[in-house]
């Protein structure tokens, strides 16, 4: 089954259940009036403002720094030095620790040595922001700049400075080593082996709404109140009460709206710490809005990546070994989440590869510390992979989408166990390649033959296959890597006098839908009306401890602990309704607002009396214990893998390396649906960010200066709506038997095929001039660059003879990198 | 830096009187001083255009302007749209039906664009409307239900007439 889907909100029939149905967001009306509360919306009285001294180098000593004049500056109440956070505070804690890697004790201020550009070095809070900022213009801070460590290549040369020396005695932090088989000796035994050395760009998953945070203390109860822009409040009190040397109780979070996460507001960052700090010295509230500036190097980025990746094929297409040695540019630390360990997870997709194996190097660079982005290693991993089977289709003259097809992972092999140890729950894969393939035209694309267009541009079709890991194995699995968060997710639904039902959770709302997609669950299992039930989240105080919102989990985790939470509460809500209708159990049910008859709905009791007999415990049934409310804790039996297959038209001007992307189209499976429209806005959405990746983003720092060039708005191209191509949808729903209702996660998959999808079009297209891609983004410059150096190397486009397969194998391509 | 102006404008139908910095930008004072938090600061360069509001009828990056710049001017912000107990504004029902806000942070800024182009009476194609929304940046939605709830929005506008029902 496939289908498209049409962005319109439908209505709810509560007779025939609210889960799959595309219903409008609770979350939209306050946000459409602009009334909704983001971390700046909020003031609290006597606020002081803070702002940050940053160094300007990407590696310095800090000789010597002099506030006197910030100091004496009218408005000024506090000034914080790396001295002062190291006895106010301890290192801000990891979330998922690099296995096998030494703790670096990352203090939220550089004291010595700042490891790069925007690294704090002093912080100022004052009346007005203006003030604090005119403070820190007046810092004088003297540094002595030293050599600094530009790339992963450089920083593993013996002569290059080591930046944590009292820990390590080279940049390299860790070195991870997964996978099964004998991959060397399949390789050595191959027909074919393709292999590059891939580069892929350093990007930032650039959250419309920067990080804030307002910090409260109250000095007398020595408790904290802190309001954050987070996808895991949870997560943000556990490592805030650790890095202030705090109970957890003293610690409140709260996140309301969040304006975009991505991946990027997990965990705290040093502007928290130093936030509370102030406000725990000065008794005032502080708040913190991060300005696009500081963002582009106080705020993780992602995904910049070194693979020499090799791929070993029998002449038959069968597909015998694969190896991934990989290089992480981690920048200056390790921060709370860290550098992505799915690559290595994910690295051989929908292919039944047996002998596979991957080297993780997670290198320190003085550049701004990496960490999650939606996808989380999963667009690198999908983008050499499938760039190399397409030459391996290309060097074997054999037929991309029977090669894929070949090599897949087949219904009857589920639960399939994969080199790396994740297991593939369940799925169609071949499915949707056939669908993508079809939806784009693949056929007559080839039946159409070589050579340019009309006018004049070469068409190529590319695409590219992928499955995705959403929620995680299991609790087990994160410990065996140490990391700080379970996989299971805690609610509370607790029945209101009014005949509702009230939801509490501790993610936030940063954009997936939770309120609405939480409430279908919950009225679905009820069968109570949909408007009767308001969820609130992202309440440390209000919900119950829980992990929060990332790794496409929030629903899949969350939907189970709402199942359970709802079927008890609806339980009581049965016992109490027969008692009152004076009824058996069985022969009542709830409808919309009451409970009523089976055989005779108009005989009924509203819900708001049952509710109001349980909590005030007048009225029930003998034996029944007070209260309406009920908790849950859900654990997913394991991770529910999203699949599919991507597939663009692009046509490329072989004079100029510009290129349109004149048509996507994606064939996805998601399982069974909760909410359709939210599900298309989730892949939508991530099928932007991955284009934008894939096209026209790119952090890039100077080799020299180390700074970054182009950290602002106006130099970091991220898609305008004039940028993207339309995105065509096409699902298949084979339910996960691992998660409840069959969900899988969609929130990063639009992530993971784009830059491989456009890379191999791209080849397709200009498959005739020999032109390779091995980098990213995939500028028209770059493009360009590649039939340059293609041409020279002798290919001719007009000439229809295939490349030189003796010769235009490894060698040729490893040298084409530009 | 002390040195306050004084600053008379009308946002949103009714005047107010401040005395501001002279470098205090218009989206700041709409948020600080008359507490109109609904038009979000996103890059303070004018380039994310999630501060869009109305001056004199016209979109403006409100970060891109000082307050004192709006001296005696018309500035009409998300708040106009619908009153606090009032439905939503067709405009903003068109968003919520095509799921066309995510995280809803550039939202205010899409929605002040388009009043901008109703108030002039276009009705551009889907293609005009990517380049004339293309100030604007939204990093959750893809674009393409903005689009949809654009196009159905203002293919129900009558043409040169302008949009009504502002509650301004």
């Amino acid at each position: 089954m496939a289908g498209v889907f049409e962005a319109e909100a439908t209505e709810i029939d509560v007779q025939k259940g609210t889960i799959g149905v595309s219903v409008a967001r609770k979350e939209d009306d306050r946000l459409l009036r602009g009334a909704g509360r983001f971390g700046d919306d909020v003031q609290p009285g006597h606020c002081l403002h803070l702002a940050v001294a940053r160094c300007p180098f990407p590696h310095a000593r800090i000789a010597s720094i002099d506030v006197t004049q910030a100091a004496a500056l009218d408005g000024v109440e506090d000034i914080l030095l790396g001295s002062d956070v190291v006895s106010g505070s301890d290192p801000i804690s990891v979330l998922r620790p690099v296995p096998d890697a030494p703790s670096l004790n990352f203090f939220a201020m550089a004291t010595d040595v700042a490891l790069f550009e925007g690294h704090p070095v002093a912080s100022v809070v004052a009346v007005s922001r203006h003030i604090a900022e005119d403070a820190v213009a007046l810092i004088e801070v003297d540094y002595e700049p030293l050599e600094h460590v530009f790339d992963v290549e450089s920083a593993m040369d013996p002569r290059s400075p080591v930046l944590h020396p009292q820990v390590l005695q080279s940049n390299l932090l860790a070195r991870n080593r997964t996978g099964a088989g004998d991959p060397e000796a399949k390789l050595a035994g191959a027909d074919v082996v393709v292999e590059d050395r891939f580069v892929v760009n350093r990007v930032s998953g650039l959250p419309m709404e920067t990080r804030v945070i307002v910090a409260e203390w109250q000095p007398g109860a020595r408790e904290l109140t802190v309001r954050h822009s987070t996808q895991v409040p949870h997560l943000v009190r556990k490592q805030l009460a650790e890095s202030l040397r705090l109970d957890d109780g003293a610690v409140q979070v709260l996140a309301t709206d969040v304006g975009g996460g991505f991946g990027l507001k997990l965990g705290i960052y040093p502007e928290d710490v130093l936030a509370c700090l102030h406000a725990m010295r000065t008794g005032r509230p502080v708040k913190w809005v991060e300005d696009r500036i500081e963002f582009f190097r106080a705020t993780t980025h992602a995904r910049e990546s070194l693979h020499r990746v090799r791929l070993g094929a029998r002449s038959d297409g069968h597909i015998i070994a694969m190896t991934d040695v990989y290089d992480i540019d981690l920048g200056g630390y390790n921060s709370p989440m860290g550098s992505p360990q799915l690559t290595s997870v994910m690295f051989t997709g929908p292919y039944r590869i047996n002998d596979a194996r991957t080297e993780r190097n997670v290198i320190l660079t003085n550049k701004a510390p990496v960490g999650a982005y939606r996808g989380y290693g999963q667009p690198e991993s999908c983008f050499v992979r499938e760039v190399l089977v397409d030459r391996l289709a290309r060097r074997l003259g054999a037929d991309r989408i029977e090669l894929r097809a070949q090599n897949m992972v087949r219904p009857e092999d589920m639960p399939w166990k994969s080199t790396s140890g994740a297991t593939y729950d369940s799925g169609d894969y071949e499915a949707c390649l056939r669908i993508a393939a079809e939806a784009i035209g693949y056929e007559e694309h080839i039946r159409r033959g070589r050579g340019p267009r009309s006018d004049g541009r070469y068409v190529g079709v590319g695409l590219a296959s992928f499955v995705e890991r959403t929620g995680y194995e299991s609790s087990k699995f994160l410990a065996n890597r140490r990391s700080r968060f379970g996989a299971h997710e805690g609610v509370v639904v607790r029945a209101n006098r009014t005949g509702g039902v009230d939801v509490y959770n501790g993610v936030s709302t940063f954009g997936v839908g939770s309120e609405t997609s939480f409430a279908q669950v919950v009225a679905d299992v009820m069968s109570i009306d949909f408007d009767l039930v308001r969820v609130h989240l992202g309440d440390t105080a209000a919900s119950p401890l829980n992990t929060g919102g990332f790794a496409s989990r929030t629903l899949i985790a969350s939907a189970g602990a709402l199942r359970r939470a709802a079927e008890e509460l609806r339980d009581k809500i049965l016992r109490i309704g027969a008692f009152v209708l004076d009824a058996e159990v069985g022969d009542v049910m709830i409808s919309g607002d009451a409970v009523c008859m089976r055989d005779d709905p108009e005989r009924s009791v509203p819900l708001a009396e049952v509710h109001d007999r349980a909590i005030i415990n007048q009225g029930m049934p003998p034996g029944e214990e007070p209260g309406l409310e009920a908790s849950a804790q859900f654990e997913p039996a394991g991770a529910a893998y999203g699949y599919g297959t991507a597939a663009a038209l692009v046509s490329v001007d072989p004079e100029t390396g510009d290129y349109d992307v004149e048509r996507f189209v994606v064939a996805h499976d998601c399982g069974n649906p909760v909410n359709p429209m939210l599900l298309d806005g989730q892949v939508v959405g991530g099928l932007a960010q991955g284009y934008g990746q894939a096209v026209m983003e790119e952090l890039r720092y100077d080799e020299e200066t180390g700074q970054l060039i182009n950290g602002t708005m106006m130099d970091y191209f991220m898609p305008t709506a004039a940028d993207l191509p339309e995105f065509e949808l096409h699902h298949t729903y084979v339910p996960s038997p691992v998660t409840p209702f069959g969900i899988r996660g969609v929130g990063e998959v639009g992530t993971v095929p784009g830059a491989a999808t456009l890379a191999n079009a791209i080849c397709d297209a200009l498959a005739d001039f020999g032109v390779e891609i091995n980098r990213l983004p995939l500028t028209p410059e770059l493009v360009w660059k590649q039939i340059q150096a293609a041409r020279a190397r002798g290919h001719r486009p007009d000439s229809d003879a295939r490349v030189d397969e003796d010769r235009q194998g490894t060698d040729g391509e490893r040298h084409e990198a530009t | 830096m002390s040195d306050r102006i004084s600053v008379t404008l009308v946002v949103n139908g009714r005047e107010y009187r401040r005395d501001v910095e002279p470098r205090m930008h218009l989206a700041d004072f709409l948020r600080q001083e008359l507490g109109l938090t609904g038009t979000h600061i996103g890059c303070e360069q004018g380039v994310c255009g999630n501060c869009t509001v109305l001056v004199a009828g016209k979109a403006v990056k409100s970060c891109l302007m000082f307050a004192p710049q709006a001296e005696g001017l018309e500035v009409t912000t998300v708040e106009s749209l619908a009153g606090f107990d009032e439905e939503l504004h067709p405009l903003q029902e068109a968003f919520k039906d095509a799921h066309a806000l995510q995280c809803g942070y550039c939202t205010p800024g899409f929605l002040m664009a388009i009043s901008a182009l109703a108030a002039e009476g276009r009705r551009p194609t889907r293609d005009e409307l990517r380049q004339e929304l293309s100030g604007v940046i939204c990093r959750c939605t893809g674009y393409e239900n903005i689009l949809t709830a654009a196009e159905r929005y203002l293919s129900k506008q009558r043409v040169s007439e302008g949009v009504d029902g502002w509650g301004i």
